[in-house]
């Protein structure tokens, strides 16, 4: 990358206004108390500090694997509702009800319920992931396959293409451009909300060591974990999303 | 001959009737050209044939076999669209070769087979393009490719050659007619040009303005005169078109 493409992404007004904040946190900072809010220097020597300890990884990792097993399996039951939905009418009536239900329903909810289905293991974090996740990307499914375009469907008619043929050359490659966009929205969903549910019974992942962090009173450490949060947040969607978003408009 | 397509009262209504009453029948190796005013119903009536529509009143023969419409059929009938259909997400050849798949071929003859097609209508070199980057002459080129490539025993044609230019038009003219010359099929061709239908088909239908009937049914076997034809038919179309205005102002 050249020099003139690192100047435009990291964009100078935004440097300055991070410039802003990092000097009212830092006045703050002394003004309140590292317990209530610990300095940015303070951040930075904790985040230092996991990194070369490798503390990092454990947590991120042990987090990142319920997000992908349970977002995972979200993806699958979805795009198999999607396959419902397009072999059937009334079924796409069921899904689209479900998914209406699904979507309604709070986190808490199944934070509580997976706590007294699953104990203190890593299903709980994991089935809530799932559950939430699962209309997110079940509805973008669902209605990709809704919008097909019904004239290319019929000229699959016209040629004889069966069940399968159809849904393999029309409405998989479709629906892609919608599964895509549903994932990403679901995965940034899914990490937020696993971790969320990490709080309660597991004694890994970003989620429990925030909390711990506090009930300790290391307050930087809740800071820098969720600095950690952030960024692989922005580092899956620049490296997995992106790419697999360009690859699909290839044709376009 | 051996009658090919009969159609017997067949109609249809929308929230207008679009289709009166159309009757006709085709004879193997036929190249029937329909004519008519715009919006007179002859993509419905090609629907309907080709069984993507189902008719309101009348039915469709195709081989002595009833035609019924969105039922999983065996029939081998290509259709080229108005629009090109192409699916924009595979390559040209890809397009072709997929509609060769519930013939049971091969990978490597339907790819073979596609490419002999995109050749026949002068798309060799373009095979491996995505739709979106050919233009749309280049698109409807390759739906005519597709249609011929599962070598169909009736082509239904929709006003295919219509945004092609002149000079296309006129090689995508004579490669059909090659075709249908060198392989007796049996093939309904809607176009708007009168030239074009006096130039290539063998029997002509003239619709009426909608709801249509048919207005004129022609052999075009020479036995009158090509220019005094094409002057018939025009005056023909001008009264139709004329009526169907001024049935709409009513
Ligand atoms: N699915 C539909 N629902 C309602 N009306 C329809 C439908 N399809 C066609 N029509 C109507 O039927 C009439 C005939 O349409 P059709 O497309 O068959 O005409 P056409 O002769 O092919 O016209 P053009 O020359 O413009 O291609 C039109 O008035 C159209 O609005
Ligand atoms: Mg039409």
């Amino acid at each position: 990358m050249t020099r003139r493409d690192w100047a435009t992404r990291l964009h100078l007004p935004t440097l300055g206004a991070v410039l802003v904040i990092l000097v009212v946190w830092s006045l703050l900072s002394w003004r309140y108390g590292a317990y209530v809010l610990p300095s940015p220097g303070a951040v930075l020597r904790g985040f230092a500090g996991i990194l070369k300890s490798g503390e990092i990884w454990g947590h991120t990792g042990a987090s990142l694997y319920r997000i992908v097993v349970g977002f995972g399996c979200a993806v699958g039951v979805a795009i198999l509702m999607g396959l419902a939905a397009f072999v059937s009418r009334a079924a796409r009536g069921v899904v689209h009800d479900f998914l209406a239900v699904l979507n309604s329903t709070s986190v808490f909810v199944w934070i509580v319920i997976s706590i007294i289905w699953f104990g203190l293991s890593n299903w709980a974090p994991i089935f809530t992931t799932f559950m939430i996740t699962l209309p997110v990307v079940g509805s973008n499914i669902v209605e990709g396959v809704q919008n097909v375009d019904r004239r290319l469907l019929e000229m699959g008619d016209v040629y004889r293409l069966n069940g399968r043929q159809k849904f393999v050359a029309i409405v998989i490659p479709f629906t892609l451009s919608y599964l895509v966009a549903g994932m990403k929205v679901g995965f940034g969903l899914a990490l937020k909300v696993s971790v969320v549910a990490e709080i309660f019974g597991v004694t890994s992942g970003i989620g429990y060591i925030m909390n711990y962090s506090r009930e300790i009173l290391e307050t930087q450490m809740v800071f820098v974990w969720a600095l950690v949060m952030i960024l692989v947040m922005m580092v899956t969607d620049k490296l997995v999303f992106d790419t697999l978003s360009r690859r699909l408009a290839r044709w376009r | 001959m051996a009658v090919k397509l009969v159609l017997s009262g067949i109609g249809k209504d929308f929230l207008i009737p679009v289709i009166d009453t159309v009757s006709f029948s085709v004879e193997a190796g036929e190249f029937v050209c329909l004519l008519g005013p715009n919006g007179c119903g002859k993509t419905t009536l090609l629907r309907i044939i080709g069984g993507i529509e189902p008719a309101t009143r009348g039915t469709v023969l195709l081989d002595g076999k009833l035609v019924v419409a969105d039922q999983r059929h065996d029939r081998p009938v290509g259709m080229v669209f108005q629009e090109d259909r192409l699916l924009p997400w595979m390559s040209l050849r890809d397009n072709v070769a997929l509609v060769l798949k519930p013939l049971g071929r091969p990978l490597a003859e339907r790819r073979a087979i596609a490419n002999r097609y995109l050749g026949v209508v002068g798309l060799r070199g373009f095979e491996d393009y995505y739709p979106g980057r050919v233009s749309g002459g280049m698109r409807q080129r390759a739906a005519i490719a597709r249609a011929l490539a599962i070598e169909p025993d009736v082509l239904l044609m929709d006003e295919p050659f219509a945004s092609l230019d002149a000079q296309n038009r006129r090689i995508m003219q004579n490669e059909v007619r090659r075709i249908w010359r060198e392989t007796g099929r049996t093939i309904l061709f809607v176009t708007h040009s009168i030239e074009e239908a006096v130039a290539i088909g063998t029997h002509l239908i003239m619709l009426s303005a909608r709801p249509a009937r048919i207005r004129e049914a022609i052999r075009n076997d020479g036995r009158v005169e090509r220019a005094k034809l094409i002057d018939d038919l025009n005056a023909m179309i001008m009264e139709e078109v004329e009526r169907q205005q001024g049935g709409a102002s009513l």
